[in-house]
């Protein structure tokens, strides 16, 4: 059997995989091991939604859910949809409230769930935006390791945005309410990125599991000083906020108990990967995405309130993180196909976002979109009015906890870095081409882009 | 779970962190569903054998169980977990009964085997052409040899091979390939049409053959057609094929054997040990439960490797050695489990739990495992009194290989010369 039969194809333009006697497309498995589903996913998932709502990949022994109403109907059902780890991520990162339910999981995402929300996130928005100016203030600062490559002739300066800035800012930010002193930011990227390109036992699954240890070593005594002794969050004005979050984990009270150290790391664990990787390439994927319409762009210099819809509209058109595992409690029956209790059932968040049932000309980045809720995340989600919220962050109990720090983090960061960035733009020749029309610019695909090369002009 | 009173939530405190030393780096998933492992399905699992015993796959969903005791202790374990049967990899889309089970059909068609061996051995060594020319053996005689008992016995009437070709191809098509799955559709819906006309035909006839014993039973076309494609028709000519490609490729053997024919029964046990036709199986936990140093989650794929499983060498001296006189292999059929005079046996039928009958009674049909040993036996004697000086044919080494994933090993081309 060959592993990769996929050829690569034109972007939007599906490979023929044969089809059925009355026509109907179909789907071979082994494109989801594919360079080319990575690449150019949508015309597959395009595939799935209008002809196999639920696609039974027994290749795989799994199922896909790609519909938006089918995947928010399945959020919200926790209990006929459960959270039970087959191995998704609680073989890095251990059990955490991924993957609780009901009480249990509500009682655990409390804990620092208020953390990342509300007053005590507002307060703290100042620290974030120092944070980014920090960053900025080491491309020119000699030794930092992050300069700017300055050419003299012309005065262009090149930056590459992932190792200047968006590799380090979200996970100094969340170091920041974890209470990870700041010492530790050297392993920060190396953690959360080994972690979690290690979840759902790929190739560098081992790699995971060293950073996942490497991450335990490093903590194991703050949380033994911790329980000992919280430590605070402080605001602008150095009033309390909260105590920091390894803090409130290693004194919060479950059923009359404290958490382990185990549960505790493993907790610090999803807060690291979680509050990294995905603020990453939101930032990476935002900005690749804008610099590429520059109608688009202009608008948003002109206009900085138009962050917030840009990083709405990037999470809907491409989302760094795919989907959600689910296992059904109970024999189901959708759409026609039998899924036997215990399956895994993947709700493809990528493929709802472009349901052309709910969102018009999906393939199309456009901020400007009507039929897109940009407004505050909400766990419930938001429908009416014509109005969809996007599903990068899921909806219903498990709604991504970090949502409204990482969408404060990409615009915060985004209009900070937008002031030492004058006249922007991509620097093509360091940027990988699509492998089909070589003349452009490689697409995002699935998950985010690893660099970012950016030309700016200096004074 | 319940889902009053304790809310239908519960945590789940079972460790399943992995540690650095636990990582299964040695073997990459996808080597599990490569080319390379349709060719040869021991290496790999053999890997996993001796280093994770039940190995977490990720890509495929499952896991592997690749030691004897384990995988055999799924096998009779029937309280945790359960086989599905191949229809239902087409997802509820066609449905019948399975009346595989039903005495009435497992007697008729033991009748009718056993009625026809003679005359179908007779008739296909026969036809063999005479001169220096090189015979396919699979083709010409153990693939013919199965399709005509079987044929005989499922419909002694017209188109009994058609019905055969037809269930063949929804079996096949109860594999990841969707292509195949869609030709399964359309040959499910002909075969279901093609027994509605047999059913009829039958229905007041002496029971002859299994389907008038099910139009006997008041089988639905569909039920009959369902009945057919469980059937296993697969292991007796693959069985029979590997164990003359392992005879003919190990010549000290196959001496021995023309010396002292007896030992064909043994030699037929140890091809299938050495070689099953059926590589690997899939069982599923019907609930949560925690084995082999893991916590199996409700609805988890376990996946049996026979071929791992028959080379462990736990349990085998020399596992990769193809020896009919092995001491360390049960030699008789294990009534309902693995082991018999303490040794055990081959995997290659799934016996499931075992039997509290003390014996079997005497006018029960023999177990399928014992009609195709029978047939296979009285065969290869055949095969080697007809053909004593039977060769391979130079310059055309035979192979072995798995037609699909989860599909069957076997030989496909032996070519000898007969004279």
């Amino acid at each position: 059997m060959s592993p990769h039969p996929i050829e690569l194809m034109a972007l939007g333009q599906a490979f023929d995989m044969g089809c059925g006697p009355d026509g109907t497309p179909l789907i071979d498995p082994r494109l989801f091991d594919s360079a080319e589903f990575r690449r150019n996913p949508y015309p597959y998932y395009r595939i799935m939604r209008d002809h196999y709502p639920v696609f039974h990949d027994r290749l795989h022994n799994c199922y896909y859910v790609t519909r938006y109403e089918d995947i928010t109907a399945c959020y919200f059902d926790e209990v006929g949809f459960n959270t039970i780890p087959k191995g998704s991520s609680s073989g890095v990162l251990g059990n955490t409230q991924l993957e609780l339910s009901g009480l249990e999981h509500r009682r655990r995402r409390n804990i620092y769930g208020r953390h990342l929300v509300g007053a005590a996130l507002t307060k703290r928005l100042p620290s974030i935006e120092r944070i980014a100016q920090d960053l900025i203030a080491e491309w020119f600062t000699a030794g930092s390791g992050k300069e700017a490559e300055v050419d003299p002739n012309s005065g262009t300066a090149t930056i590459e945005l992932g190792k200047a800035f968006a590799n380090e800012f979200p996970i100094s930010v969340v170091a920041d309410v974890l209470g990870i002193p700041q010492d530790a930011r050297a392993q920060f990227t190396w953690w959360y990125d080994a972690m979690m390109s290690g979840l759902g036992g790929s190739e560098t699954h081992h790699d995971g599991l060293v950073a996942r240890q490497d991450l335990e070593d490093y903590v194991e005594d703050l949380v033994a000083e911790r329980r000992a002794a919280p430590t605070f969050l402080y605001d602008d004005e150095g009033n309390v906020v909260a105590m920091d979050i390894i803090s409130e984990l290693c004194h919060a009270e479950i059923d009359g108990d404290v958490m382990s150290t185990e549960e505790v790391t493993s907790n610090i664990a999803l807060v690291v990967g979680g509050g990294g990787e995905t603020t990453r390439g939101a930032i990476m994927n935002l900005w690749y995405l804008l610099l590429q319409h520059p109608d688009q762009w202009q608008a948003v210099q002109a206009d900085s309130d138009l962050w917030q819809p840009a990083f709405h509209e990037m999470l809907r058109h491409s989302t760094s993180i795919g989907g959600q595992p689910r296992h059904n409690t109970f024999d189901v029956e959708m759409h026609g196909v039998h899924v036997p209790a215990g399956s895994l059932m993947h709700m493809v968040d990528v493929s709802a976002n472009h349901d052309d049932r709910i969102f018009a000309d999906p393939e199309r980045f456009d901020i400007f979109r009507s039929d897109l809720y940009s407004e505050k995340i909400l766990r419930s989600g938001h429908n009416k009015d014509g109005r969809y919220s996007h599903m990068a962050f899921g909806v219903g109990p498990h709604l991504c906890p970090g949502a409204w720090i990482s969408h404060q983090e990409a615009v915060l960061g985004s209009q900070v870095l937008v002031g030492a960035l004058p006249n922007v733009r991509i620097n093509r020749e360091r940027m990988p081409s699509d492998k089909v029309a070589t003349n452009e610019l490689a697409p995002i695909g699935l998950g985010a882009i690893r660099t970012l090369w950016l030309d700016f002009d200096t004074p | 779970m319940t889902v009053d009173g304790r809310r239908g939530f519960r945590s789940y405190e079972v460790y399943q962190r992995e540690r650095v030393g636990e990582t299964t780096n040695l073997v990459n998933p996808r080597d599990l569903i490569a080319d390379d492992y349709l060719g040869d399905p021991f290496t790999v699992p053999g890997v996993l054998r001796e280093n994770y015993p039940c190995f977490r796959d990720w890509v495929g969903n499952r896991f592997w169980l690749t030691r004897y005791d384990d995988v055999t202790s799924v096998f009779v374990d029937d309280a945790n977990f359960e086989t599905r049967p191949r229809m239902s990899a087409y997802g509820g889309s066609m449905s019948g009964h399975d009346l595989g089970a039903e005495p009435e059909v497992q007697q008729v068609l033991t009748r009718q085997i056993d009625a026809a061996i003679v005359p179908v051995l007779d008739r296909t060594l026969d036809s063999l052409p005479d001169g220096a020319a090189p015979v396919d053996l699979v083709s010409a005689v153990t693939d013919q040899l199965a399709h005509d008992l079987f044929a005989h016995a499922i419909s002694t009437g017209r188109h009994c091979s058609e019905l055969l070709e037809l269930a063949r191809i929804v079996r096949g098509g109860a594999g990841w390939n969707e292509r195949d799955r869609v030709a399964g559709q359309a040959a499910f819906a002909d075969l279901v049409k093609m027994l509605e006309l047999v059913l009829a035909a039958n229905k007041g006839a002496p029971e002859r053959d299994m389907v008038a014993a099910l139009a006997e039973l008041g089988a639905s076309a569909a039920d009959a057609a369902t009945t057919l494609v469980e059937l296993d028709t697969e292991t007796l000519p693959a069985s029979l094929a590997n164990l003359w490609c392992l005879l003919l490729t190990n010549k000290a053997q196959l001496d021995q054997v023309v010396a002292e024919p007896r030992l064909m029964k043994f030699a037929y046990l140890e091809a299938l040990r050495h070689s099953p036709p059926t590589a690997t199986t899939d069982r599923y936990a019907k609930h949560e439960v925690e084995r082999f140093g893991r916590l199996l989650p409700q609805g988890a794929l376990v996946h049996l490797s026979a071929a791992a499983a028959n080379r462990d060498p736990r349990q085998f001296v020399d596992p990769d050695n193809f020896d009919v006189t092995r001491k360390d292999l049960c030699q008789r059929e294990p009534r309902g489990q693995y082991r018999a005079d303490g040794l055990p046996a081959p995997i290659v039928f799934g016996h499931g739990k075992p039997s509290v009958l003390p014996a079997r009674p005497k006018e029960s049909p023999r177990s399928r495992f014992a009609l195709t040993l029978d047939i296979a036996v009285a065969a290869s004697l055949a095969v080697l009194e007809r053909f004593p000086a039977m060769q391979l044919a130079p310059d055309a080494p035979p192979s072995m290989r798995l037609d699909r994933l989860g599909g069957t090993y076997r030989c496909r081309d032996l070519l000898v010369n007969i004279s």
